[in-house]
C-alpha cells in the first residue's frame, strides 16, 4: 500500500525504514514525525505520544493530528485480526505486494518466525 | 446507541469517526452471535486490564511464549482459555500460532466464539489506541444488552484458506447479511467473515479509520486530512513494528 500510494504521488520512500526505523529521507512530508508519532503509539509511550502529537498539531493542524491517530489506531486492529486467525498475506495490497519485496525488506522473517 | 464517547475532548473529532465509535460501543454491549452482551462487555474490560498483566509482560520478553507456563492476571469474569486469547492477542499478536489457535478449539471452544472473540479484542483496541493517541481517557464501556446468542453459522463457512473458517466472496447466502461490497475483497476483510455481525461491526469502525472500502485502492487520493502516502508510512510502521504484513 505504501509503495503503490508513494508511487500515485510521485513520493520516494525507502521501504527498509518500514522495518528498521526512519534512518533516509524522503519526499513524504512529516514522515519522521509520523513514524515517530506510530512507534511511540505501539510502544504506549505516554511521553513520546504526548510530544509527537503536539509537534503534528503545531505543524500539521488538529484534522491531520486526529487522523493520524485514526490510522494508527486503525491497524492496532488489522494486525490483531491478521494474526489471531491466521489469514493468508497472499493478496494483501490488493495483490501488488510480492515476494521479492517481502524478502527484500524483511517481511518474510516475521513469518518464518511465526511458523517456526 | 451509546452517548459521545469523549465528551471532553478538546479535539474536533470528524463527524463520521465519532458515531462509528458510538456505534461499536453500543455493539460491544449487544448480545452477539455467539456470546452475550456480558460476555462481549467483559472481553472489552479485560483487553483493558491485559495492558497491566505481568505474566504478559514476562511473555513478551521470552524467547518463545510456548515455553513459559503462567498465570494471567484477569478481572476474573472469563474462563482462563478466553483470558489467555485476549491477553495475547492483545500483548503479543506477532507470535500466535496455528497451534495456539486451534488449541483452544481442540479444547472445546467453539470457532465462532474464537472468531468473535477477535472481534471483540480489535474494536476494543482501535477505540482505545485512538483514546491514546490523542490523550484521551478510554470511552466508557456501556452496560450489557440482555438477549441470547443467535448462533447463526454461516452455510459457507469452511476452514481452507486460514486458521479458522471464513465465507469465501461467492459463497456467501442472503442470512448472512451483506458481507462483500467486491468479489475481489482482500483476505483482511474476509477474516471475521464467519461471525457475519462481527465483521460488520468491525469494518464499519476500521473503515471510518482508515478507509472506507471503495477508497483502499484508489492510491491517488486521500479521503483524510492527511495525504494517502502519509496515511500508509503511518500503517506500514504500525504493523511492522507489530511484526504484521498489514
Amino acid at each position: 500500500m505504501l509503495r503503490e500510494s508513494s508511487n500515485a504521488a510521485d513520493n520516494e520512500i525507502d521501504l527498509h525504514d518500514i522495518t528498521e526505523g526512519y534512518r533516509h529521507d524522503t519526499d513524504i512530508e512529516h514522515a519522521e514525525l509520523l513514524m515517530g508519532f506510530a512507534e511511540a503509539v505501539a510502544r504506549r509511550d505516554e511521553n513520546g505520544t504526548s510530544a509527537h502529537r503536539q509537534k503534528m498539531l503545531e505543524l500539521m493542524g488538529e484534522p491531520a493530528t486526529v487522523d493520524a491517530a485514526a490510522i494508527a489506531a486503525a491497524f492496532h486492529g488489522f494486525v490483531r485480526l491478521a494474526d489471531a486467525i491466521g489469514i493468508p498475506y497472499e493478496g494483501a495490497a490488493g495483490g501488488t505486494d510480492s515476494t521479492e519485496l517481502r524478502d527484500e525488506i524483511g517481511i518474510s522473517d516475521f513469518y518464518r518466525a511465526q511458523n517456526a | 446507541m451509546a452517548d459521545n464517547p469523549y465528551p471532553n475532548s478538546p479535539y474536533d473529532i470528524r463527524s463520521d469517526l465519532s458515531s462509528a465509535h458510538e456505534a461499536a460501543l453500543a455493539g460491544i454491549a449487544r448480545p452477539g452471535t455467539w456470546l452475550t452482551g456480558e460476555q462481549r462487555v467483559w472481553i472489552a474490560e479485560e483487553v483493558r486490564n491485559a495492558r497491566n498483566c505481568p505474566a504478559c509482560a514476562e511473555l513478551k520478553k521470552a524467547l518463545s511464549p510456548d515455553h513459559l507456563s503462567l498465570e494471567h492476571t484477569s478481572l476474573g469474569n472469563l474462563t482462563p482459555a478466553e483470558v489467555e486469547i485476549v491477553h495475547r492477542v492483545v500483548t503479543d499478536p506477532g507470535r500466535l500460532s496455528e497451534r495456539w489457535c486451534r488449541g483452544h478449539i481442540d479444547d472445546g471452544m467453539l470457532e465462532g466464539e474464537f472468531v468473535e472473540m477477535i472481534g471483540v479484542i480489535a474494536v476494543t483496541m482501535i477505540m482505545d489506541t485512538f483514546a491514546f493517541g490523542l490523550g484521551l481517557p478510554v470511552a466508557v464501556l456501556p452496560e450489557p444488552a440482555a438477549g441470547e446468542p443467535s448462533r447463526y453459522l454461516p452455510p459457507g463457512a469452511r476452514r481452507e484458506a486460514a486458521w479458522l473458517p471464513i465465507v469465501e466472496p461467492g459463497d456467501e447466502v442472503p442470512e448472512d447479511g451483506p458481507l462483500y461490497a467486491t468479489p475481489t475483497a482482500g483476505y483482511i476483510q474476509r477474516a471475521l467473515s464467519m461471525v457475519p455481525q462481527s465483521k460488520r461491526d468491525y469494518w464499519n469502525l476500521a473503515g471510518a479509520h482508515y478507509l472506507e472500502g471503495g477508497q483502499v485502492y484508489d492510491f491517488g487520493n486521500s479521503a483524510r486530512a492527511i495525504s494517502r502516502p502519509q496515511i500508509e508510512i503511518i500503517a506500514a510502521r504500525t504493523s511492522a513494528l507489530h511484526q504484521c504484513l498489514y
